[in-house]
């Protein structure tokens, strides 16, 4: 199949702008995502991907800065992606992590690559996981992902990241309590930031409380819980430090393979779910307007499998061995 | 298919530290449906161009009240073709007088808006511009 787009050679050259290009390519053109994905799995280098995560406004964006800004000293090449939310009314997105982000400004070690959710609803954009392999398949060796501002359920990062700080801040008890079940079960590490404010003591030992409980699944180990200012670059050499503690433990226990293997998993099940979808689509014709069904189903006070299994009597898929790679691609 | 999202970079550049404006826009580019990477105050050209490179924009958007317009949207414009990015839009807004802008128009920036202008006119100014620069 002909190539669609046109500055591979650039990419692999080591062209930032072109690596950006690809970037904007698996954002705004799905039917190139499969090229792209042919293309950039086999040239992974192993990036360890490290999820930041948090509610909005306990510093994501400066702790990211902050690591990120220690890991380049330490001669280390730094991939961001940093997330913030699409409007659901209008579809616009204000990208402001930028401005915590200065002291990296025109450094040729980072690449920082601000992101909408657009149609996420888990704290990443759906497209989060390809450009994290783009920056790996580019030569960066730390892939920093910073989610939008979460709750409770935003846990998307669990699957697309080795691994997961939670930053808090003092003055949140109640948070936790809202936590609990949700994203606290999935930190490898938290971080509680801005511990020069009032209210470390009580945030602390809401945390230890919690853990004591033992609010976690069995097979996580419960998580080192670290104090930092980063605005004032205090606590964040420790945390590089127990990072690279987690990352060495992870890798050596074979870890970091299975979130591997679960993120090839996860993308198989989609592409098949999209294949499908394509093909049904471009079966079932005109009947496929699922506006125009929906409307009908409303009239008649019907539910969607009524109609399903009126359509899978009349359209059937058929699956052979032949033509694997399917030509009804545009 | 729908007309890809408009990415924007909305930056002040130099010594000036009246954002207001530059929020409004940006603000209202979001409320336009646009990706807009807001890069703050006191931004030097080469930072404006890199992040450009990086998040790979449709538009650099400057904010200027300081005076400094001819040198600051010279050397953007400037950098921006050095680094691949020639066929962006270089758009801003401040107080900038006529005749600057005329000059500037001859250098291949786009139009520049000031007080009074109509945020819909900026708007429409980048989506007409979007449409006709299919990239």
């Amino acid at each position: 199949m002909k190539s669609k787009i046109e500055f591979w050679d650039d990419f692999f050259k080591g062209s930032r702008l072109a690596c950006a290009r690809l970037i904007t390519k698996v954002e705004n053109a799905p039917a190139l995502v499969p090229e792209i994905r042919d293309r950039i799995i086999p040239c992974l280098r192993g990036a360890v991907r490290i999820g930041i995560t948090g509610p909005p406004g306990v510093g994501k964006s400066t702790v990211t800065a902050s690591l990120a800004g220690l890991a380049v000293k330490a001669g280390r090449k730094i991939g961001i992606i940093a997330v913030d939310p699409s409007s659901p009314f209008t579809g616009g997105a204000f990208l402001g992590d930028r401005v915590r982000m200065q002291n990296l400004i025109g450094n040729p070690n980072v690449f920082i690559r601000s992101q909408a959710s657009r149609e996420g609803h888990g704290g990443l954009s759906p497209t989060t996981p390809y450009v994290a392999d783009i920056l790996d398949a580019f030569g960066f060796e730390r892939i920093l992902i910073e989610t939008v501002g979460v709750g409770q359920a935003e846990l998307d990062v669990l699957g697309c990241a080795d691994l997961v700080v939670l930053v808090l801040q003092p003055g949140t008890g109640d948070v936790i309590q809202a936590l609990k079940a949700g994203i606290i079960e999935v930190a490898d590490l938290i971080l509680v930031n801005k511990a020069d404010m009032p209210g470390l003591e009580s945030l602390l030992d809401a945390l230890k409380f919690l853990f004591d409980m033992n609010a976690r699944p069995k097979a996580k180990p419960i998580p080192p819980i670290l104090t930092a200012s980063a605005l004032n670059d205090q606590g964040i050499d420790e945390l590089q430090a127990e990072l690279e503690k987690l990352i060495e433990g992870q890798a050596s226990s074979g870890f970091l393979k299975q979130k591997k293997l679960a993120r090839l998993e996860g993308e198989i099940k989609a592409a098949i779910q999209n294949e499908i979808w394509e093909k049904f689509r471009a079966a079932a014709g005109p009947e496929a307007d699922i506006a125009e069904a929906a409307k009908r189903l409303d009239d008649d006070g019907r539910s969607p499998y009524d109609y399903i299994r009126d359509l899978g009597r009349r359209v059937s898929l058929k699956f052979t061995t032949e033509n694997p790679h399917g030509e009804h691609r545009p | 298919m729908a007309d890809p999202i408009i990415k924007v970079i909305i930056a002040k550049p130099g010594l000036d530290g009246h954002d207001r404006g530059a929020k409004v826009v940006a603000r209202a580019l979001v409320e336009a449906g646009m990706e807009v990477v807001y890069l703050g105050l006191r931004q030097t050209p080469e930072a404006i161009v890199h992040a450009a490179v990086e998040e790979d924009v449709d538009v650099i958007g400057l904010s200027i009240l300081s005076g400094a317009h001819m040198t600051h949207f010279r050397k953007v414009k400037e950098l921006m073709d050095k680094e691949g990015l020639g066929d962006r839009l270089l758009t801003g807004g401040g107080i900038i007088p006529t005749k600057d802008q005329a000059k500037l128009a001859e250098a291949g920036i786009g139009r520049l808006f000031g007080p009074g202008d109509d945020l819909q006119t900026i708007i429409d100014y980048i989506r007409d511009w979007h449409r006709s620069h299919p990239r």
